[in-house]
């Protein structure tokens, strides 16, 4: 239950960060069942890299899992970093478009 | 009858156009408005397959190098464009049928727009002209700004603005890279653009021609929702009035399936094209979803689940055979479907109860059972429940990927649809089993009959397609084979 | 002479990098308008640089010049009028946006945008 109860503590801070009202159980579940979520599929997606190298996907996703697990809890930092402010929404609109453009003008090539 | 291949767009264009021109005669408004969204699904059902030139120029041969050469705008019309037109064509008239009957007094630039919206995805799917896609994907943009705008929900303005303010980033991005395609092949027409590519007469492992890809990719990000842009997307449909959203998110994958395939005939030959529609999709999907569930408004809530989908259909793109593109654009019709019903749905609970926090909410089971039951339904089709047409796409979006060698990404296809559904069914307790609060008024407020008509043939699509899926899948395959 | 497509192009390179930066750091909405209407402008320029044609002649085929002699210097024509359609394109934008900021500008009484266009679901709050 220790990790409930912490899920549970973020959650309360969370919600008088953002929205004040009340905590429900619901609430709680969702974003304990997000925080699984997150967690699994990223590393999940991390195992895709074995299609480049065995090795270095083995590497990527322990050492992916282990910063994952010892970061809990992600949702609160996720969500503010996607909140709908347009400097955010702006700076990571750009960040990727420099990222795409750069890394297919130079490594289009390497897949 | 290919005259009428032109129409499909002519006729809402003009439509528009007549009732923002007359809209002061209300009652002529409304009879004129409810004739032509009756006539939009069913002309792409007359209509014949084929090609219709504009102007009449037909394609010529370039002796000097052996090339068929296209001078007209050409529109293309196959069962593709078929269902899909279809599709937008039924939903623009339910979403204005529910208009008209929720005000006595229309509001003709609404409708406008409404119409307008549906003439630029209209043109969008059906041209072959990379260029004429970008005016009407412009259009689009500014349409679907205004039915942000129109709405009566709080900082509607300041999510337009922002919506308008990236796509200022996001579509002039787009139109450098169809210079750069202009510059390389001295044409925008689709075809000639990908006969020059597979002949060989640019050089497809040029930086130029990479950098257009990334360019136009940005371009199809931003019309699609994918990260970074889904939290825009998420919030423009959040803020629309429901019936509009219903349409907005139909606009929406249209012109994502629109891009998508006319860069898939471009750039197909690189591996690298595939690797990126992939990377987007999967990331699309992890945040949509882990974000919905941490949503207490449920329209923004569905937002996010709605972009989270749109990772299904980029995932069935990017694997690029036969199969999985086919997969892929079946589950886009079906998130048309399946959306559209869920919005109309939970439009139809602000309507009654003026509350879009989940908090407030419970107990609404016993006050409006009809829309309780269609909406479980339609939530269950999202989440890929059998014998629902969720399913049907889903599960041949798994079998694609595994055929394909990745069964990691089946794994977390079938996590997404879990989450999708725990996402759904922790809304629906919330709103409909749990206890009714105290404070929470209910009392003479009812559903408008055009919401429950409008879900009720939705859902008979729903469950239609998820009993006979070959009816539209074998069609789609074969249009697949085609591009390939 | 100097070579005028590059120079054009250099220009164009320009006007989107100049846009792209007001776009992020600069927080007055009037501004960040008119840095985003450089990134249209400089995207115009572009294209229009790809029909420039170094000594050619505007491709407009008069009563007794040679077809052949045309054909090889004129400018090529279709990027002029792609660029026409999408300077329109532009000017409708600009003209929502704005018309966009005018309101919020009277709700608000500031153009900054930190404050306009701030997180909203802060704001929305849940009212007892």
């Amino acid at each position: 239950m220790k990790l409930y109860d912490q899920i549970f503590n973020v959650v309360k801070q969370f919600r008088k960060l953002f929205s004040p009202g009340p905590v429900t159980n619901a609430d709680v579940s969702g974003s304990l069942t997000a925080e699984i979520f997150l967690i699994v599929s990223l590393v999940l997606s991390a195992i895709l890299l074995r299609h480049v190298n065995v090795l270095l996907a083995g590497i990527f996703t322990l050492i992916l899992a282990i910063v994952l697990i010892y970061s809990i809890p992600l949702i609160p930092k996720f969500k503010i970093e996607q909140e709908d402010s347009l400097e955010k929404m702006l700076f990571y609109a750009i960040i990727t478009l420099a990222l795409i453009a750069v890394f297919m003008y130079w490594g289009g090539n390497l897949v | 009858m290919n005259e009428l291949i032109p129409l499909m767009v002519i006729v809402p264009l003009m439509a528009a156009l007549l009732i923002s021109a007359f809209s002061k005669f209300n009652t002529v408004t409304k009879i004129f408005a409810f004739v032509v969204a009756i006539c939009l699904p069913i002309i792409p059902l007359l209509s014949n397959y084929g090609l219709h030139y504009f102007g009449g120029y037909e394609p010529m041969i370039n002796d000097a190098v052996k090339m068929m050469y296209h001078p007209a705008i050409t529109y293309s019309f196959t069962f593709l464009q078929q269902i899909f037109i279809g599709a937008v064509g039924l939903l623009t008239f339910l979403v204005i049928f529910i208009y008209l009957t929720k005000y006595r007094k229309v509001s003709g630039p609404y409708l406008f727009l409404l119409f307008l919206g549906t003439a630029a995805v209209t043109a969008m799917i059906l041209t072959d002209d990379i260029f004429h896609m970008f005016v009407f994907f412009e259009i689009l943009a500014l349409a679907q700004v205004g039915i942000v705008a129109a709405s009566s929900i709080d900082y509607s303005y300041e999510m337009a603005l922002k919506y308008m303010v990236l796509g200022s980033i996001g579509s002039p991005m787009m139109l450098l890279g169809i210079g750069f395609l202009l510059a390389l092949t001295g044409s925008v027409n689709v075809t000639d653009i990908a006969a020059a590519v597979h002949n060989g007469l640019v050089d497809a492992t040029s930086p130029v021609f990479l950098l257009s890809l990334a360019l136009i990719f940005f371009g199809w990000l931003y019309a699609s929702g994918l990260p970074p842009f889904h939290t825009i997307k998420s919030g423009i449909y959040s803020k629309a009035e429901p019936h509009g959203a219903a349409l907005l998110q139909s606009f929406t994958v249209i012109s994502m399936i629109s891009i998508v395939l006319i860069m898939f005939r471009i750039y197909a030959s690189l591996p690298i094209f595939e690797v990126l529609i992939v990377f987007f999709s999967i990331l699309a999907m992890i945040l949509g979803v882990s974000l919905a569930l941490t949503q207490t408004d449920f329209r923004r809530m569905i937002g996010f689940l709605a972009v989270g989908e749109l990772g299904f259909i980029g995932l069935g793109i990017g694997l690029g055979t036969n199969f999985s593109i086919t997969a892929g654009l079946f589950q886009a019709l079906n998130e048309i479907v399946i959306t559209a019903l869920l919005f109309i749905g939970f439009g139809a609970i602000v309507n009654a109860t003026n509350e879009v926090d989940t908090r407030k909410l419970g107990g609404l089971l016993a006050y409006h059972p009809k829309v309780a039951i269609m909406l479980l339904i339609g939530g269950l089709a999202m989440a890929g429940v059998p014998p629902l047409s969720g399913f049907q796409s889903k599960l041949m979006l798994v079998q694609a990927s595994l055929s394909c060698g990745f069964p990691e990404i089946s794994i977390l296809a079938i996590m997404v649809s879990i989450a999708t559904f725990v996402v759904f069914v922790k809304t629906y307790y919330t709103m409909f089993l749990k206890p009714k609060p105290n404070d929470l008024e209910l009392e003479g407020k009812d559903v408008p009959r055009a919401m429950i008509f409008a879900m009720g043939v939705l859902l008979i699509i729903v469950i239609l397609l998820g009993i006979f899926p070959d009816v539209v899948t074998n069609g789609i395959s074969n249009f697949v084979g085609g591009i390939l | 002479m100097a070579n005028v497509q590059l120079v054009i192009l250099l220009t164009s390179v320009a006007l989107v990098v100049i846009g792209l930066y007001s776009a992020i750091f600069i927080d007055n909405i009037i501004k960040k308008i008119i840095g985003i209407s450089f990134i249209e402008e400089g995207v115009n320029l572009f294209i229009v640089a790809i029909g420039y044609k170094a000594g050619g002649v505007v491709p407009i085929l008069m009563p007794g010049m040679d077809t052949s002699w045309f054909a090889s210097n004129a400018a090529y024509p279709l990027p002029f009028g792609l660029v026409l359609t999408s300077i329109v394109i532009g000017a409708s934008t600009l003209a929502v946006m704005l018309a966009l900021v005018m309101v919020l500008y009277r709700r608000y009484g500031t153009l900054s945008t930190k404050v306009m266009l701030a997180d909203t679901s802060k704001k929305e709050e849940y009212d007892e």
